[in-house]
């Protein structure tokens, strides 16, 4: 399979240096070499692969994502954030996965800072561990403040309501 | 094992040996020893066999001030400035904090900010001081300090048990009995050892009350490291560490990081010791 690729590569790479040379000859006459000119088809699709594969390689090399533009400081990282970019939490749909199952109850970790306890539906034997559902998230914590208390009181818990399980194809949302 | 120790020309090639033979009596000993009972026995072995009521015994006391001063010569002499970055703080969700209306006053000074009535602790402060934490821990384990991890999240119980029975250490998260550090001398008998720093994973019993063991530790005159979140109080703690104590992704990061540095402390010691009889018996030799 390798032999292969390297053949079809070397083929490739025969083809675009007859198409460039073809090019030349074809305008030979005009000041611009050939390779100024706008690309097209292949040679443009070729160009920007090894670009990609430059940049990647520079990246994994060089440790920090410093060239790519993107910083790593906790104020812009917190922006880029999942949790932060949501907004507020009523009503916002989330991918979270079951972690752990008490008999009808299934607590789900959606990535925020609590998990949430779901009722499982009746008939819905399917639900079990590390199995992936769509959430109704309601609150990220639920909080009370109560007569004659100076703090309020936590249940350390999120609230969401189940919509549907989810297919094991969809990547899991991050929400953080 | 003092007469081998002895009457064995210590070359280099013969010092594997020794190592060998040396680990090979440990086990023999007891197969449950855990790795601080070991450093210790090793530590005892080296007194035990250079013992001479001659100039030696001022050699002995010489080597050990070089083992326990050389690593205070560096800021970071365990690296353990490479466990961890922001990045991995902030992907275990160490910065989300609890409501605005849970927040306690004396925390406000590490949190970044406020984001939709949930508090966002600054992971720049909590980098600091999670390397100072770190650090002291690290050093408090190459001494052959006891450390004990406390913590009465019932969620993160077993998590915590099972890191110290990895470094070789202690952990408490049952119920806290009133005079476990107090009464001490009463309740377990006399000449018990207390622990020389107490890591608490969570500061708090439940969330209206703080765990017994900071005002305990302060009494005893125990330093502390403690994880505290937005709701707890940091007064007592010596070393705390600003960070989330609810999400199980932020506690494993918290676990694995003591239990990595507490591993790289003791291996540090083993490593120096074996040197310092190394190079003492050369020194003897010639």
């Amino acid at each position: 399979m390798a032999a292969l690729c390297k053949v079809v590569s070397r083929f490739r790479c025969g083809v675009w240096s007859f198409r460039f040379i073809r090019n030349c000859s074809g305008t030979s006459g005009s000041d611009q070499p050939a390779a100024d000119a706008p690309r097209s088809g292949f040679a443009a699709a070729f160009d920007l692969q090894s670009e990609l594969r430059r940049e990647a390689e520079r990246t994994a090399a060089g440790g920090s994502s410093s060239s790519s533009g993107q910083q790593e400081d906790f104020a812009s990282l917190l922006r880029r954030s999942p949790l932060v970019q949501m907004g507020p939490a009523k009503g916002r749909t989330v991918v979270g996965r079951i972690f752990h199952v008490v008999q009808d109850d299934l607590y789900v970790d959606f990535g925020g800072k609590f998990h949430c306890v779901i009722q499982r539906p009746e008939g819905e034997e399917g639900l079990r561990r590390g199995s992936r559902v769509f959430l109704r998230l309601q609150d990220l914590e639920l909080t009370a403040r109560f007569l004659g208390a100076n703090t309020d009181t936590t249940l350390l818990e999120a609230q969401a309501d189940l919509l549907t399980q989810l297919d094991s194809k969809i990547t899991e949302n991050k929400v953080y | 094992m003092g007469s081998v120790l002895s009457t064995t020309p210590l070359s280099f090639t013969a010092f594997q040996e020794l190592q060998t033979r040396s680990r090979s009596w440990l086990t023999f000993c007891g197969t449950q020893a855990s790795m601080a009972a070991r450093a210790r026995r090793l530590c005892l072995r080296v007194f035990v066999v250079f013992f001479s009521p001659d100039s030696e015994q001022y050699h002995l006391s010489f080597y050990t001030e070089q083992i326990l001063s050389k690593p205070l010569q560096k800021p970071d002499f365990f690296r353990l400035s490479e466990l961890v970055s922001l990045k991995d703080l902030f992907h275990a969700r160490v910065h989300l904090g609890h409501k605005k209306g849970c927040r306690h006053r004396l925390m406000v000074p590490y949190l970044y900010g406020c984001r939709l009535d949930q508090d966002i602790i600054d992971l720049d402060q909590t980098m600091e001081h999670l390397q100072l934490a770190l650090n002291f821990t690290a050093h408090v384990a190459y001494r052959g300090g006891i450390i004990l991890f406390v913590s009465r999240r019932r969620q993160f119980g077993h998590l915590v048990e099972s890191t110290a029975k990895d470094c070789g250490e202690y952990a408490h998260t049952r119920y806290w009995r009133g005079g476990l550090l107090t009464n001490s001398s009463i309740q377990y008998g006399k000449g018990v050892r207390l622990p020389d720093v107490i890591v608490l994973l969570s500061t708090l019993n439940n969330v209206f009350q703080q765990h017994l063991a900071i005002r305990d530790a302060a009494k005893m005159n125990i330093p502390t490291v403690g994880v505290v979140d937005s709701n707890c109080n940091p007064s007592l703690v010596t070393y705390p560490v600003p960070g989330n104590d609810d999400t199980p992704a932020a506690m494993e990061l918290y676990c694995r990081l003591f239990k990595m540095a507490i591993n790289r402390a003791k291996e540090k010691r083993r490593q120096m010791e074996i040197l310092q009889i190394l190079s003492s018996s050369s020194t003897r030799k010639s």
